[in-house]
């Protein structure tokens, strides 16, 4: 019924909808039922110590009759597997869902193709409910690949405006790369192991003949790669970036927090995998995604669009998490890789609403430049406190995971503390920015017509700070992980807390004393690093275009042209055939079959027995 | 749930059997040949029968699709011998026969045969000149390639394989685009010298058996040692890669895909070309194993070459059919990939994407060429923002892209999937890279569908229209069978039970023969040399 709902919603919602208020309504309604389905499943789940388990065989082809028995068969089976941790994911991404399309219907009644926009939004969270319940890696690859495409529908969903359309080619081409290295990574296990039912699958990892550690860290590192580029992970963040002011604000909130989801459950999944590799590997990951999360907290400050910060900040919140996960795992002792997942749960709600409370406050100001924002405490209070609120849950949203997944004087410790600070800057930034000060008059925009947004689209932010907030503290507690990941869960000093809450304070204090000293000089610093920041990127933009796509692309051209030109001898022949062919279509089509009949009888009586022989 | 489920089980579809034919390959050739004859000679003054021949073109096709269907239907997918076998000695002094039969790879071919057929009809309701001569060319085309596969004999193969370049040539330089003498001149060209390898090679094979006898089972089952299998193989890839097409020897498919008219196009993207990869399934991996083995990387690094190459030539394409062209080389590049993993589960991805790939490259080629002729323009400068004013083409447009990549629910994701789960076994390298290629058409198909659907309109362009019934549905057919195969791959059944509701489920139907095809991951032990 999981998947039904939403896919009979999609349908729904692809042939029978026409009106944007009865499309809307047709996605919250399905998004509610599954949402309830859900929380029935969860509420069964508390009852019963084991998961709720179906196989369904989509595939089963046999390709051998010998070699190796695991080659033998190809079979691909929609294992469907409810735990507790699918429930709670499952449960954040319907709420983000429920939160952007309930606000989207107040906010996004300009945008066009309304029932397009909420058939792909059902049909993602179609693709959502499956690749959380799926545990065979094809299956799971089938329904992450159908919600890849479904994403690039979405953050291209302006179709007719020139920039989105421009600037969604990335939400295609660099997720399909990284989605290419997942099925890459899934193929090359198969490839190993004649299996992809990571039920099946885990148990060989270190007996199955031929089992190298090689093997396992190129299956490792591709599927790392797959993941970190859903998950947005710095420098695959290009695709949320470059589409958050171009999409509609509801769509782009929806790719985030459903993707951060998905890619810290599948990293969770899969974690077996690449811990059985060796510990360099692991080590290597650990260490890429702390640079990660800092290099997307930095980014984040440099530049002043206020939507890129926060798509930056969640994707260092994530990055955390997906640290904690890999960290977790790592130490055999550990059990606490499941607050890494804990923590994303938190961050997933709070960034949809950071950023579709900001997306109002922009919409209402006309802007995307913090330096032209301003007084949006006063003008728009409602929006600008569950910014507040949203951002400082952001920021505190990997508390749990650092306490129990972290100690604060390790390596990773400390780099995912300054990560904590970074963010917590750049989050809060944007509510400071937005709020203090004044709102300076410019061309064809009068600051005193500026209004808080109608009521439903501020009562959303508020509702999902509220679900990132229930998470936050969830998290905090080790009964939530119990619950999660079924495993006993040691309590941590309450210091442990205090160090991390203190990290993420740090970082709101510095930002709120900077913009309340003086927000213009801050603003100022961010604009001219941000021009720095863009000026490099186009320069080396330029440079791998000047120095690497135009000369290969312009070979390619230059063969694709030579090759049927330089060809003289066979061009002629072919060009004097061509010309009899022409002549022969002047001539009527009677005479010219009744004269190839004769030909053909001709040909096949001379070398047909009797003649030749 | 039980819909869904693909099973193995040898449970017959209702209606099996009550149908039989010991001519069933003979009608699928000959009865478009007789009925291209008589549209011939049918009166047809100042064209007043136009529509009378579409009709009997169309319905035609329609009933080799049923009779198709009837096949595919009762084929026992749990024999792995030649079903639907007709044999008739013909020239006993060379040991030529009319043999036909079909195993499961055999069986996926017919059936696109038929689907592109129909597609092909459908996309030709437009032709206003000469009709006449251009549906018996056309049905002429079609008998052609249904007796190359259907054809167990080398050199009925040759011979069809051969014949099929005619009537397309004729059909590129006689209702082509303003380029369409080059164009045909450079099919000619390509295609002959293609078919001349293949004579090469079919000969060689031929003398190297005894030169006793044509027929596939004495030609393909003869132990040759590794030095001649590798010659023949050798001459076949070059047979096949000017058909599929592989790059460098694909210098026709830019200038045929792009000014042959739209149904001409599908025909030659969809089903004439698949019958180069047909081909190396036949001849090499059938045939000659221990060469294949041998060969192998140098068929990956012809996969990986041509999707990369198609990809960045795509990427700089201004001209919207020539970028179509380009994406329709993709697909025919990952079959290549399958066969060059010479493992049975790449063989089972190559035998089903055979089927998926010709679907997929007939829709892009389609649909580009259809867009172009209602938007009036084929400059990707000058088409923008289109998909507002023909949502039909849009929608269909995207399927085609996504079926090029291999997104699931369309049935290339299972062939892509099993291709590279094959590939990756035996040939990592090759897969890898065909991989990054694959990524790269990505891009390409993200700018041309970024400026020629998503863009912003131009005032200046000519006016487009939506497309017609008739181009809707023959677009909408090949998108509707690769969604089909991709939602039932084992065919939907009768609920609650493991009955087979219509279709038995292709995944299930082309598995026969494939395991006999490809060695279980071991290098066969080629035969010792002769003496």
């Amino acid at each position: 019924m999981l998947l039904i709902v939403p896919f009979a919603t999609f349908v729904l919602a692809l042939s029978s909808v026409r009106t944007r208020r009865s499309a809307s309504a047709t996605t919250m309604f399905g998004t509610f039922v599954t949402l309830a389905l859900t929380l029935l499943i969860g509420w069964a789940l508390t009852r019963k110590s084991t998961s709720y388990v179906a196989t369904y065989q989509y595939i089963n082809l046999s390709v051998a009759f010998a070699g190796p028995t695991n080659f033998q068969n190809f079979a691909i089976d929609l294992v469907i597997h409810v735990d507790h941790m699918v429930v709670a994911a499952l449960v954040a991404i319907e709420l983000c869902v429920l939160g952007a399309v309930g606000w989207h219907q107040v906010m996004g009644r300009s945008e066009p193709g309304a029932a397009r926009f909420h058939a792909v939004i059902t049909a993602l969270l179609f693709a959502s409910v499956g690749v959380l319940v799926s545990y065979d890696l094809a299956e799971l690859f089938g329904f992450w690949a159908i919600g890849g495409a479904l994403t690039f529908l979405l953050l291209a969903h302006r179709w007719g405006l020139d920039e989105p359309a421009s600037r969604a080619r990335v939400a295609l081409a660099l997720p399909f790369l990284t989605d290419l290295c997942l099925l890459c990574g899934i193929a090359w296990l198969y490839a190993r192991y004649g299996t992809q039912n990571l039920n099946t699958l885990l148990p060989i990892l270190h007996t199955n003949p031929g089992w190298t550690v090689r093997s396992l860290v190129v299956a490792s590192v591709l599927l790392m790669l797959g993941i970190a580029g859903r998950l947005a992970l710095w420098p695959f963040t290009f695709w949320i970036t470059q589409t958050a002011v171009t999409a509609p604000p509801a769509a782009s909130a929806i790719a985030q927090a459903v993707w951060s989801v998905l890619g810290i459950a599948v990293l969770y999944r899969v974690m077996p995998v690449i811990v059985a590799s060796n510990q360099q590997t692991v080590q290597v990951f650990l260490i890429a995604i702390a640079v990660a999360a800092i290099a997307a907290s930095v980014i984040a400050l440099l530049g002043n669009e206020p939507r890129r910060s926060i798509a930056l900040a969640g994707s260092t919140a994530v990055a955390i998490g997906a640290a904690v996960v890999v960290s977790g795992f790592r130490t055999q002792s550990s059990t606490f890789a499941i607050a890494g997942f804990a923590a994303v749960l938190a961050v997933a709600p709070a960034r949809t609403a950071a950023w579709l409370a900001i997306s109002s406050i922009a919409s209402a100001m006309r802007t995307d430049d913090l330096g032209e924002m301003g007084d949006a405490w006063n003008r728009m209070r409602g929006s600008a406190t569950g910014l507040a609120a949203a951002t400082a849950v952001m920021a505190l949203a990997a508390t749990g995971a650092l306490v129990y997944g972290v100690t604060s004087r390790s390596r990773l410790g400390i780099a995912l503390g300054e990560a904590v600070v970074l963010m917590s800057v750049a989050a809060l930034r944007v509510f400071l920015a937005s709020s203090l000060g004044p709102l300076e008059r410019r061309r064809a925009f009068e600051p005193d017509r500026v209004r808080e947004v109608p009521q439903a689209a501020v009562t959303w932010p508020y509702w999902l700070t509220l679900a990132g907030a229930v998470f936050l503290v969830a998290s905090l507690i080790t009964g939530w992980l119990t619950f999660l990941d079924g495993a006993k869960h040691p309590s941590s000093p309450p210091l442990a807390f205090a160090i991390w809450v203190i990290a993420a304070l740090v970082g709101i204090a510095v930002c709120a004393v900077a913009f309340i000293t003086n927000k213009d000089a801050a603003l100022g610093a961010s604009a001219r690093a941000g021009e720095w920041l863009r000026r490099g990127s186009t320069d080396g933009y330029g440079l791998v275009d000047r120095f690497l796509v135009a000369p290969i692309t312009a070979i390619t051209l230059r063969v694709g042209d030579w090759i049927p030109a330089g060809d003289s001898a066979l061009g002629r022949f072919a060009g004097a055939t061509g010309g009899l062919a022409l002549s022969a279509m002047r001539l009527p089509a009677v005479p010219v079959l009744i004269l190839v009949a004769v030909v053909l009888a001709l040909v096949v009586a001379l070398i047909g027995p009797g003649v030749i022989r | 749930m039980s819909l869904f489920l693909a099973s193995p089980s040898p449970l017959p579809a209702p209606g099996a059997g009550l149908f039989t034919s010991p001519f069933l390959l003979s009608l699928l050739i000959w009865v478009p040949v007789i009925v291209a004859v008589t549209i011939a000679f049918m009166p047809n003054p100042r064209g007043r029968y136009d529509t009378l021949i579409k009709q009997i073109a169309f319905f035609t096709n329609l009933a080799l699709l049923v009779l198709l269907f009837i096949a595919y239907n009762q084929f026992e997918s749990f024999l792995p011998t030649v079903q639907y076998e007709e044999k008739i000695s013909w020239l006993p002094a060379i040991g030529a026969t009319y043999h036909l039969g079909v195993d499961g790879p055999g069986l996926v071919m017919m059936l696109l045969s038929g689907l592109i057929g129909v597609a092909a009809v459908l996309a030709s309701l437009g032709v206003r000149e000469r009709v006449r001569a251009y549906f018996t060319l056309l049905l002429l085309t079609q008998a052609s390639i249904n007796g190359a596969i259907a054809a167990h004999d080398m050199f009925v193969f040759m011979l069809f394989w051969a014949a099929s370049i005619v009537p397309i040539a004729l059909l590129v330089s006689g209702w082509g685009g303003p380029r369409r003498g080059l164009a045909a001149s450079r099919l000619i060209g390509y295609w002959g010298i293609g078919t001349a390898f293949l004579a090469v090679g079919v000969f060689a094979l031929y003398a190297a058996a005894g030169g006793q006898s044509f027929d596939m089972e004495v030609l393909l089952k003869a132990p040759l040692n590794s030095r001649v299998q590798l010659g023949i193989s050798a001459v076949m890839i070059l047979a096949a890669a000017t058909r599929l097409p592989l790059f460098p020897l694909h210098g026709w498919v830019r200038d045929v895909l792009s000014e042959a008219p739209p149904g001409v196009t599908v025909i030659v993207a969809g089903a004439a070309t698949r019958l180069g990869a047909y081909l190396l399934l036949r001849t090499m991996v059938q045939g000659a194993p221990a060469a294949t083995h041998l060969l192998s990387p140098v068929l990956a690094a012809l996969a990986a070459l041509t999707v990369g190459y198609a990809g960045l030539a795509a990427l700089r394409a201004v001209d919207v059919r020539h970028a179509g062209a380009y994406l329709a080389m993709v697909p025919g590049a990952i079959t290549v990939l399958g066969i060059a993993a010479v493992s049975p589960l790449g063989i089972a991805g190559t035998v089903l994407s055979l089927f998926t790939g010709g679907l997929a490259a007939a829709l892009i080629a389609g649909v580009c060429a259809t867009l172009s002729e209602r938007a009036q323009s084929r400059n990707v400068l000058v088409l923008s923002g289109l998909a507002p004013r023909m949502p039909n083409i849009a929608w269909l447009m995207l399927i085609a892209a996504l079926a090029l990549l291999g997104v699931p629910i369309l049935s290339s994701y299972m062939s892509d999937v099993m291709t590279f789960f094959g590939a990756f076994k035996t040939q990592p390298i090759g897969a890898f890279a065909v991989a990054a290629g694959l990524a790269v058409s990505a891009v390409a198909l993200a700018v041309l569908l970024r400026r020629v659907l998503f863009g912003a309109p131009l005032p200046d362009s000519p006016g487009a229209s939506d497309a017609s019934l008739a181009e809707t549905w023959y677009l909408g057919l090949l998108a509707g069978a690769l969604l089909w195969v991709g939602l039932f791959p084992g065919g939907p059944k009768i609920p609650g039970t493991e009955v087979p509701l219509f279709d038995p489920g292709l995944i299930n139907q082309m598995a026969a023969g494939i395991s006999d095809m490809a060695g279980p991951y071991v290098l066969p032990t080629p035969a010792a040399p002769q003496q």
